[in-house]
């Protein structure tokens, strides 16, 4: 079945990161199931507009000002006329948008309601409970998704977390974890040293990734193994840290920090170590310990948020946040490899495979999609209700305001007034393609 | 055929929809883990502090009525209150102190002799122009500010001691321009200095207790009833509701405290200490 799928979020490329990644892999494997996607982000840089990325996926480059960490203002009026003119361009079914960071996957999702459209939200984080911006935060996702058809949490933590935060129904919430592309993250054995062994780190350099605990771990290690050496990439606000140790106690030879790494190095970085060192306070799933271990090195992490859940016991070592313990656990890591009881990479590549592939989160998404285009439309009383039960009455007056301003713009600029897109002609385009493999 | 049981992981649950929902659901939910009651003594003994400041504040604001209105000799105040000061300053070295720094002291004393009797005649008249109902008003919004940002010593986020004494510094800058001579201008900074910068740092040392509360509420307010007998009712008010019933409240909404933990939090862990 086709259906046109619209993906909105802050978050996209060309900035790199799990939810990036997440929202470029479903839309690929959803194209080639038949669908239509289109992505809609905020303006990076100069790159404003329309642009096309591999096999037609459309991505609109809203220009809106980018007001604080890669998110948008979020006004929810402002962008009404652009959004809407885009939905019915583009005649959009699905509005599914992702992260709870982003304002603008908020905006959709209010938008997409209004509008009478379906809307599928996908939690990619773990946020506590404890602070004041957190309770915020909270009651802002409460809001929303109290207006959303379907949720998709990354880990069952993810929806325990959820659940609790933005107190929606639990059967309306399903786990389909990430995934990694594991034909790109594939073993090479050769760029492994066989003098040393290497621990590789790839994080940000943050104080959510745990960078604390890296940097006395590091020192720990360094002091007592003579041939175990790190490479650590990733830049952020904490790299001061880490050079401060290496600066203190010598270590230049053996601690390298590679700074930013593009997407696509990331796998020869991997590669060139054995042990992959996971040191994050909080995470809701953690692709970065399934690239490592699909590149075949033994994973060493700490248990937190949804980590427990990603890997199955034997293919990783799981300590407790804090120093001693992760020093042990790397260890034994250590002597592990040294014993040989290392499992052979390309046979960890291939069960990672069994494990998560995209194809599989798709087939999963869509069984969504099919679920909640058959439930049928809610009147505009169930919609003000639904958001009426978050117990935040004032902004009934937003929302309100929000179906007005849809009716007025109905009326000046009706839908027959606006030119329907013509999809991407995928199926040409593959068979063009296919067509010229074989002429080569 | 029977089904496998469900298990918390990601990669072994094919047999059952997405959207299942296991008995085991939210079984790792903790709440309250770290909660401590507090009893109402200690809630009342910490309102004290507040009710210190707050006193504090009066004080001063009496001396300026006093200078302002002449209803008291300047060299009475200026010798009463540095009498008190040395008084207490002898206490805190020999109690909390040691005597090895009286140099240093008494070299910051003369400092600031010297730059307030030079600066005072600039004071005094630095804000001729401006309307009294101005410098009132402004006054009070930065004893306002004070208030709200002094130490009280809890470690939260609205805490800044710059902030909270740059602002009633200020105030006192404008107060002291308002009053006729010189010599009074630098008075009222002394006093300042003494009940802003000194004084504080003394009620650190000492152990809050209701005496001393009482005492200092009760010299508080026979003096504000010479200034101004509604303004004492307001304050001995302002003062039960601050220490009687805030505490009381607090104690009572203890019970709705419902902090959530779960796996979901993020773990704490001690930063490095670099200055190793």
């Amino acid at each position: 079945m086709s259906r046109c799928i619209c993906m909105m979020s802050d978050f996209f490329y060309p900035n790199m990161g799990g939810v990036e990644e997440h929202i470029f892999n479903l839309s690929q494997c959803l194209i080639a199931n038949g669908n239509k996607v289109i992505v809609v982000t905020h303006s990076y840089g100069n790159r404003v507009g329309v642009r096309y990325m591999t096999n037609g996926l459309k991505v609109y480059y809203l220009s809106i000002k980018v007001l604080y960490n890669q998110c948008v203002l979020p006004t929810i009026m402002c962008n009404i006329p652009l959004i809407r003119y885009i939905f019915i361009r583009e005649s959009v079914d699905i509005v599914h948008c992702h992260s709870a960071f982003s304002a603008l996957a908020h905006e959709g999702l209010i938008i997409g309601n209004m509008m009478g459209l379906k809307t599928v939200f996908t939690d990619h984080s773990l946020f506590g409970f404890a602070d004041a911006s957190a309770v915020i935060t909270n009651k802002l996702l409460e809001i929303s998704l109290s207006g959303c058809n379907h949720c998709i949490c990354v880990s069952y933590t993810g929806k325990e977390n959820t659940v609790l935060r933005a107190r929606v129904n639990k059967e309306r919430v399903s786990v389909i974890p990430n995934s990694v592309d594991t034909y790109m993250f594939s073993p090479i054995p050769e760029l492994r040293s066989t003098d040393c062994i290497t621990v590789v780190i790839v994080s940000r350099l943050v104080y959510r990734k745990g960078v604390d605990l890296m940097a006395q771990v590091i020192s720990e290690i360094c002091d007592n193994y003579s041939d175990v050496n790190f490479l650590i990439g990733g830049d952020g606000p904490k790299r001061w840290l880490l050079e401060e140790i290496r600066e203190r106690k010598g270590l230049q030879h053996r601690i390298t920090l590679l700074g930013t790494l593009e997407h696509s190095q990331v796998k020869y970085v991997l590669n060139q170590g054995q042990i992959f060192l996971n040191t994050s306070l909080t995470e809701a799933y953690c692709m970065a310990i399934v690239e490592a271990a699909s590149c075949g090195l033994l994973v060493v992490s700490t248990k937190v948020g949804g980590i427990p859940e990603v890997l199955p016991e034997n293919l990783i070592y799981l300590t407790e946040p804090n120093v001693p313990e992760l020093t042990r656990g790397l260890e034994t890591a250590i002597q592990d490899y040294r014993d040989g009881k290392n499992i052979c990479p390309y046979k960890l590549n291939n069960t990672i495979r069994h494990l998560y592939n995209w194809e599989n989160v798709t087939a999963r998404t869509e069984i969504v999609y099919d679920h909640i285009s058959v439930e049928k439309m809610r009147t505009l009383k169930e919609k003000f209700s639904s958001y009426l039960s978050s117990g935040v009455w004032p902004f009934l007056v937003m929302v309100a305001f929000c179906h007005l301003f849809l009716i007025f713009l109905d009326i000046f600029i009706p839908q027959r007034n606006i030119d329907i897109c013509k999809p991407f002609p995928y199926k040409n385009f593959e068979n063009c393609r296919k067509g010229r493999r074989e002429i080569t | 055929m029977k089904k496998r049981p469900w298990r918390k992981n990601l990669y072994e649950n094919q047999e059952y929809p997405d959207n299942y929902t296991d008995e085991s659901f939210l079984k790792d939910l903790r709440v309250n883990v770290h909660f401590q009651p507090i009893s109402l003594k200690d809630s009342t003994l910490g309102a004290t502090l507040i009710v210190h400041e707050l006193c504090t504040v009066i004080v001063f604001v009496i001396i300026y009525v006093y200078l302002y209105n002449h209803w008291s000799e300047p060299n009475y105040i200026f010798s009463w209150t540095c009498g008190a000061t040395l008084f207490c300053f002898v206490a805190y070295r020999t109690f909390y102190g040691s005597i090895r720094t009286f140099g240093y002291d008494l070299q910051t004393v003369l400092l600031f002799l010297v730059f307030g009797q030079l600066f005072s005649p600039i004071l005094y008249t630095l804000t001729d122009t401006i309307s009294t109902d101005t410098i009132y008003t402004m006054s009070f919004l930065m004893m306002i500010v004070h208030l709200i940002f002094f130490d009280y010593g809890l470690s939260v986020a609205v805490v800044s001691n710059s902030l909270s004494l740059s602002a009633v510094i200020f105030a006192s800058l404008c107060l002291s321009s308002r009053l006729a001579t010189p010599y009074e201008a630098f008075i009222l900074m002394t006093v300042s200095i003494k009940c802003f910068v000194l004084f504080p740092l003394l009620r650190n040392k000492i152990k809050t207790s209701f005496l001393f509360t009482l005492i200092f509420v009760i010299l508080v307010a026979y003096f504000l009833t010479t200034v101004s007998i509604l303004m004492t009712y307001i304050f001995i008010s302002t003062i039960i509701f601050i220490n009687v019933v805030c505490p009381l409240i607090f104690i009572r909404f203890q019970k709705y405290k419902d902090n959530i933990y779960g796996p979901w939090d993020e773990a704490i862990v001690q930063s490095i200490d670099m200055t190793e």
